[in-house]
């Protein structure tokens, strides 16, 4: 298998099997109640503090589908967030190999005012495409988002589900190794929804590596085989499917 | 390795200049005069302030109504490159938050837009100039040299404040008032030579004073900065321009968090 090798982290201490090794990764976060201002800043000194990741240590190997469940505010989104490497960890290492392609906001990253292919470019581009790949697999995005005449309009005319569908595309044509997922694809509509999970299934042939997180415990347990449960920061339960108890 | 970097430059650079064309297509979408623009404003600008401060001046300056224009176009660039890119960070949160990707090419395709404006109509000044013979051909090497000046300052500068701004949003405001008092402590529509000499370590300490200069040289025929204001100057913009790239290095990493 050909692997893409560009935006890679170091990854001395992974193995040819995994994809991610999460070593006592913390997050940390100040929690300001107003817009931050340097006066306060200087007059109060000190900060409220909040722990949403604490000493996390996971192993995911390559081709995984992991769900990750918790209640509110138990750190999933941080932690997808650390593992796409938006967010940097207080402490901790963080390995990945392969590049990984966060779905957590679909609509993201697209102006309204420019054009359904001038948006392809430019959020293709944010997700670490260059300009002669996004050329190569421009008709097969656009096939696949399935917008029709509409991708020589302006984005502002679209539909919501088509944005959707848009963002889907380009996502899942920029070869990613390893995708997150935030609940996006609970929206959209029923055809959609079946299509995208069609074409995760497929990759996920090509030993494509998936971390799915949803509150809808039964969607989990549908479709991945490997089951976290995170609570207050921490991992407290990590079971595969068949010994996971609902 | 080097390969690796080779491509990756490629992609930064193919980047930035994506995000640089949607800044300009998404500017002058849905305008009538499109361009035009970017001239149209600094020339109205000229026409105000070159006819009250001719009531003002006593000492006349040479070719004033070039010397007013060139600088006003440059000071334009820095001045609406600094207000938009200060906050550029915080109103592209959507982007921060949706991957990682060199998050400088937020703040440095605005100032590559905004470039491209400035080229453009600085361009459109060289056609009158260089009919009355105040520039030249030779002037050019000069004139590439204090555009990369201009730029690379302001992007340093730039950099400094856009980081600055996702956890103190007090920069953006700093920044807007910095412009107001700076612009009248630059010699743009006077001339250097009316301050007392007991005052000039003051536009010695500023950085736009040679850089103002430089362009009123080239297109008015002005005095050129002395060489003690340059290079003063000069280390005063690489000092700040390194600041900049260090502190937006830095910070770069807690974007999410504060945004």
């Amino acid at each position: 298998m050909k692997e893409k090798s560009r935006f890679k982290t170091k990854h001395s201490t992974l193995n040819r099997m995994s994809a991610i090794i999460l070593t006592g990764v913390s997050k940390k976060y100040t929690i300001h109640h107003e817009k931050p201002t340097f006066v306060e800043h200087i007059i109060k000194g000190s900060h409220e503090e909040f722990w949403a990741l604490k000493d996390v240590n996971l192993e995911i190997r390559k081709g995984e589908r992991v769900g990750l469940i918790g209640p509110n505010g138990s750190g999933k989104t941080t932690l997808l967030k650390i593992i796409a490497g938006i967010s940097t960890p207080t402490s901790g290492r963080v390995d990945t190999h392969g590049k990984i392609v966060s779905l957590i906001d679909l609509r993201a990253g697209f102006h309204p005012d420019l054009t359904g292919i001038e948006n392809i470019f430019l959020n293709g581009m944010i997700l670490g495409l260059s300009k002669g790949e996004i050329n190569k697999k421009l008709t097969s995005i656009i096939s696949f988002a399935d917008i029709g005449p509409f991708i020589d309009a302006p984005l502002f005319t679209y539909s919501s589900g088509m944005t959707l569908r848009l963002g889907f595309a380009i996502a899942i044509f920029s070869n990613p190794r390893i995708i997150l997922l935030d609940e996006a694809l609970s929206v959209g509509d029923q055809d959609f929804q079946k299509k995208s999970q069609r074409e995760i299934s497929r990759l996920s042939k090509q030993y494509l590596t998936v971390i799915f997180v949803s509150h809808n415990l039964q969607e989990i347990y549908n479709s991945c085989e490997r089951i976290i449960t995170l609570n207050k920061g921490k991992i407290i339960g990590d079971a595969m499917r068949k010994n996971f108890v609902i | 390795m080097n390969n690796l970097n080779k491509k990756y430059l490629k992609y930064y650079f193919d980047f930035l200049w994506t995000m640089t064309e949607k800044e300009l297509k998404a500017r002058y979408k849905h305008t009538v005069f499109g361009f035009l623009w970017v001239v149209v404003n600094p020339l109205l600008q000229m026409i105000v302030i070159g006819f009250v401060f001719r009531l003002f001046i006593k000492e006349p300056i040479a070719n004033y109504y070039a010397y007013l224009f060139s600088g006003l176009l440059v000071w334009n660039f820095f001045s609406l490159s600094l207000t938009k890119a200060t906050p550029s960070i915080v109103y592209e949160r959507s982007l921060i938050k949706k991957a990682k990707f060199p998050n400088a090419v937020i703040p440095l395709s605005i100032i590559l837009s905004n470039a491209v404006n400035l080229i453009i109509a600085l361009f459109l000044l060289g056609i009158p100039t260089a009919v009355v013979g105040l520039l030249t051909i030779w002037r050019l090497p000069q004139l590439i040299a204090s555009l990369i000046l201009l730029i690379c300052f302001t992007c340093g500068l730039s950099l400094l404040t856009s980081a600055l701004n996702v956890r103190y949003r007090d920069v953006s405001f700093f920044v807007q008032a910095l412009l107001i008092i700076w612009f009248y402590a630059t010699p743009i529509v006077y001339s250097i030579s009316v301050i007392p000499y007991n005052l000039m370590w003051f536009w010695r300490m500023n950085p736009m004073t040679s850089i103002i200069q430089l362009y009123q040289y080239i297109f008015a025929d002005a005095a050129p900065p002395g060489l003690g204001m340059l290079t003063i100057n000069l280390v005063i913009m690489s000092f700040i321009s390194m600041l900049g790239f260090w502190v937006f290095h830095k910070e770069n990493k807690y974007f999410d968090d504060w945004v």
